[in-house]
C-alpha cells in the first residue's frame, strides 16, 4: 500500500513528475550520448590495431601510441619468421600525403601500406569492390564516409596522393581513424608517397600459430628483439587510447560535460521532488497521524524516487537507442558498448536517489500534530 | 471498550521569547459509549488537549493512561503503533490523499505501515461507505466529492479499523448545516453502538444537543463539565 500510495502520488502530481522525469531522462540521454561519442572516438584511435587480426605488434622502442612509432628495419620480419611459434609476419608502412580531389583541391590523408597478397593490417570491410582491387600496385581505398570530404571521386577514377598516381580501387566501410582520413594502398606505393627509405616499415604484424601460448610467444619475441617493443593488440590499443585520451583534452572535456549533465539532472530531480513533497506535506502528516512511522513516510518518498527513476531510465534508453540508430552508420562517431548500459542505469538510479534526499528530509519533518491546524 | 484517563495534563508552548502555559493541569476521564463535546472559545486549548489525547503531542506535565497503560511519553514508533491500532481521527478538513481513490484512502488506515489489507476488507469498506451515504463512491477521486461527502469518507477512514478512541477536531465547521447534522448523527451512533470513546471538539453551539457530555475550556482550563440530564454537575476524577 505504501508503494501504491507512491505510485498514485507520482501519477497524480503530473507537473512535478514530468519535471523529475526530465531530470532522469537528461542524465541517461546526455551522458549516454557523450559516452557514445567518446567510445566512437576511442574506436577511431585504435581502429587499425583492433582490426588487424594480428596477435603481436613489433614497433620501435616504447612508442607513445600506435601513430607515433618510428620506422623499423625490414630485416626484423625475417628474424621474427624464424621463430617456430610464428605463423606469419608482415610489415605495414604508414605515411601521410595530400590527396588531390576531383575539383583540384587537396585533402591530407594517412596512407596505410600493406603487403600483397596477405594485406595484413589492411581493410576489413568493403562497401564497394573488394581486397582483390588492392593487388594492383596503383590501387588505393577510400572510406564510404570520407567520400564527400574527398570530393566524391568515382570508383576506378585516377588521382594523385603526394604527387604519385593512384587509382580508387575499392571503397571501405568503417575504416575511420582518429588522426585523419585512412587510405589503404600497397606498401610500395606508400613508400613512394611518404618518401621513406627503402626497407623500412612502421610496424611488423605477427600472427602466432594456433595452439601457442601467447604470453610465452610474446616473451620470446621480446627476448629476440630487445631494442624494439612487442605488444599484443589490446595492449597497444589501450596505450594508444590512453595517450589520446589524456593528451588531446578529450578526457577532460568529456568528463566535464558528463559531470555537468549529471549535476543538472540531479538538481532538476532534487528541486522538482522537493516541491512535490512540499505540496504533499499535509498528506505526509496525515500518514503519520493515522499511524504511519517515519520510516513509512520514507518508504513512500523513496518509492516515488524509484518509480520516477525507473520510468526515466527507460525513456532515456529508448531515446538513446533511437539516437544511436540514427547516427550508427553516419560520420558522427558513435558506439555504445552494451556493458556500459547497466552502469549508466545504476549511476542514474543512484543520482536520482541522491536527488530525492532533500525531499525525503522535508517529508520526514511532517509533524502528525500539524493535521489539527 | 477503552478508557482514556488524563491526570493533571498540562502543556506549555514557547511563544518565541518565553514559555506560555496553554493548558493548565487537567483531570478528565473518558469512558466508552459517550459522545463528549469539547467546547470553548478560540485559543482556549481544545486542539492542544485533543492532540495530547491523540498521541501526536506530548504533554509538558501529567500522566495519561489508555486502559491503564501509561501512554504519556511513548517513543515515536510505539505512539504510531497505538494510533494505528486503537485510534481514529477526523480533522477539520477531510485530509483525504489526492490521487488515491476513496476506497484506497480508507485502506490506508490499515496498511500505512505496509501490512496486508485484511481479507474481506473490500466488502466491509463498501458497507461502511454505504452506511455513511457514500455507496458507489469507492472508486472515485476525492476531488470529485462534495465537502460533506469528503468528510464522511474521512470518517470511514477513521472507523474502518473500529478504533477504541475516535477524536474529531471541528468535523462540521467546513460543512453546511445539513451535512454537519448528518456527520454528528453518525458520530453519535458510533459512540453508542460501538462502545467507543468519541470526543468532538467544536465551538459551534449547534453541536451541543448531540453531546452526552459537554466539557468547556477557557484559557486552558476546564470551566464546566456536564452530562446530559444532570446539568452543571462538575465532574471529578476518581
Ligand atoms: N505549536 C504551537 N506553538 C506555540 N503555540 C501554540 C502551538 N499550538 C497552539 N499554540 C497556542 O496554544 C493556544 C491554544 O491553541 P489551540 O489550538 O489548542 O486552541 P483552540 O481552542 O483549538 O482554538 P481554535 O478554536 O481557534 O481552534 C493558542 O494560544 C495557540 O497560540
Ligand atoms: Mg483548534
Amino acid at each position: 500500500m505504501r508503494s501504491l500510495t507512491a505510485w498514485r502520488m507520482v501519477r497524480h502530481d503530473r507537473a512535478s513528475t514530468a519535471g523529475a522525469l526530465l531530470g532522469v531522462v537528461s542524465i541517461v540521454f546526455l551522458v549516454g550520448q557523450q559516452l557514445s561519442v567518446l567510445f566512437g572516438l576511442l574506436n577511431y584511435m585504435s581502429v587499425l590495431v583492433d582490426h588487424s587480426g594480428a596477435d603481436a605488434w613489433v614497433t620501435s622502442a616504447d612508442p607513445r601510441n600506435v601513430d607515433a612509432a618510428n620506422l623499423v628495419p625490414g630485416r626484423i620480419v625475417d628474424r621474427v619468421r624464424g621463430l617456430r611459434e610464428v605463423e606469419w609476419a608482415e610489415p605495414v608502412l604508414v605515411g601521410s600525403g595530400l590527396f588531390r580531389t576531383p575539383d583540384g583541391s587537396f585533402e591530407s590523408v594517412r596512407v596505410v601500406g600493406t603487403r600483397r597478397p596477405r594485406l595484413a593490417g589492411g581493410p576489413w570491410s568493403y562497401a564497394q569492390a573488394d581486397e582483390g582491387a588492392l593487388l594492383d600496385l596503383d590501387a588505393v581505398t577510400l572510406d564510404r564516409l570520407d567520400l564527400p570530404k574527398l570530393g566524391r571521386p568515382a570508383l576506378g577514377s585516377g588521382t594523385e596522393i603526394g604527387d604519385r598516381r593512384v587509382r580508387i580501387g575499392a571503397i571501405t566501410d568503417g575504416a575511420r581513424g582518429f588522426q585523419g582520413t585512412l587510405v589503404f594502398a600497397s606498401i610500395d606505393k606508400v613508400a613512394e608517397i611518404a618518401k621513406t627509405p627503402p626497407g623500412r616499415y612502421s610496424y611488423v604484424l605477427v600472427k602466432l600459430r594456433e595452439g601457442t601460448d601467447h604470453a610465452t610467444a610474446l616473451a620470446r619475441l621480446r627476448l629476440l628483439l630487445p631494442e624494439y617493443s612487442v605488444f599484443d593488440g589490446p595492449e597497444l590499443a589501450r596505450r594508444t587510447r590512453a595517450y589520446y585520451f589524456a593528451n588531446t583534452g578529450i578526457g577532460g572535456s568529456f568528463g566535464f560535460s558528463t559531470v555537468i549533465a549529471v549535476l543538472i539532472g540531479a538538481v532538476i530531480i532534487s528541486l522538482t521532488m522537493y516541491t512535490a513533497v512540499l505540496g504533499r506535506a499535509r498528506d505526509f502528516a496525515v500518514l503519520r497521524a493515522i499511524g504511519g512511522r517515519k520510516r513509512d513516510v520514507a518508504v513512500v518518498v523513496v518509492a516515488e524516487a524509484l518509480i520516477i527513476a525507473g520510468i526515466g531510465i527507460f525513456i532515456g534508453f529508448v531515446m538513446l537507442a533511437a539516437l544511436l540508430n540514427a547516427t550508427g552508420g553516419s560520420a558522427i562517431p558513435s558506439f555504445f558498448p552494451s556493458r556500459v548500459a547497466p552502469i549508466l542505469g545504476a549511476v542514474t538510479l543512484a543520482v536520482s536517489l541522491l536527488g530525492s534526499l532533500v525531499a525525503l528530509r522535508v517529508a520526514l519533518r511532517a509533524e502528525p500534530a500539524s493535521v489539527f491546524h | 471498550m477503552a478508557t482514556l484517563t488524563l491526570e493533571a495534563i498540562a502543556r506549555d508552548f514557547s511563544d518565541g521569547r518565553q514559555m506560555r502555559r496553554v493548558l493548565f493541569p487537567t483531570d478528565l476521564v473518558f469512558t466508552p459509549g459517550e459522545l463528549t463535546v469539547l467546547a470553548g472559545p478560540s485559543g482556549s486549548g481544545k486542539t492542544t488537549l485533543l492532540s495530547i489525547m491523540g498521541l501526536v503531542l506530548r504533554p509538558s506535565e501529567g500522566r495519561m493512561r489508555l486502559d491503564g497503560q501509561d501512554v504519556t511519553a511513548l517513543p515515536d514508533e510505539a505512539a504510531a503503533a497505538l494510533r494505528l491500532s486503537r485510534y481514529g481521527f477526523v480533522f477539520q478538513q477531510p485530509m483525504l490523499i489526492e490521487g488515491l481513490s476513496v476506497l484506497e484512502n480508507v485502506r490506508l488506515a490499515f496498511s500505512v505501515q505496509g501490512a496486508r489489507t485484511p481479507a474481506g476488507f473490500r466488502k466491509q469498506a463498501e458497507e461502511l461507505l454505504a452506511s455513511l451515504g457514500l455507496a458507489g463512491t469507492g472508486h472515485m477521486q476525492p476531488r470529485l466529492l462534495s465537502g460533506g461527502m469528503k468528510q464522511r469518507a474521512s470518517i470511514a477512514r477513521a472507523l474502518i479499523k473500529e478504533p477504541s478512541v475516535l477524536l474529531c477536531d471541528e468535523p462540521t465547521s467546513a460543512l453546511d448545516a445539513e451535512s454537519g447534522q448528518t456527520v454528528l448523527e453518525i458520530l453519535k451512533r458510533i459512540a453508542l453502538e460501538g462502545e467507543r470513546v468519541v470526543v468532538v471538539v467544536s465551538h459551534d453551539a449547534r453541536v451541543f444537543p448531540y453531546a452526552d457530555r459537554l466539557v468547556k475550556l477557557e484559557n486552558g482550563r476546564v470551566v464546566s463539565d456536564t452530562r446530559e440530564g444532570s446539568p452543571a454537575v462538575q465532574e471529578t476524577v476518581a
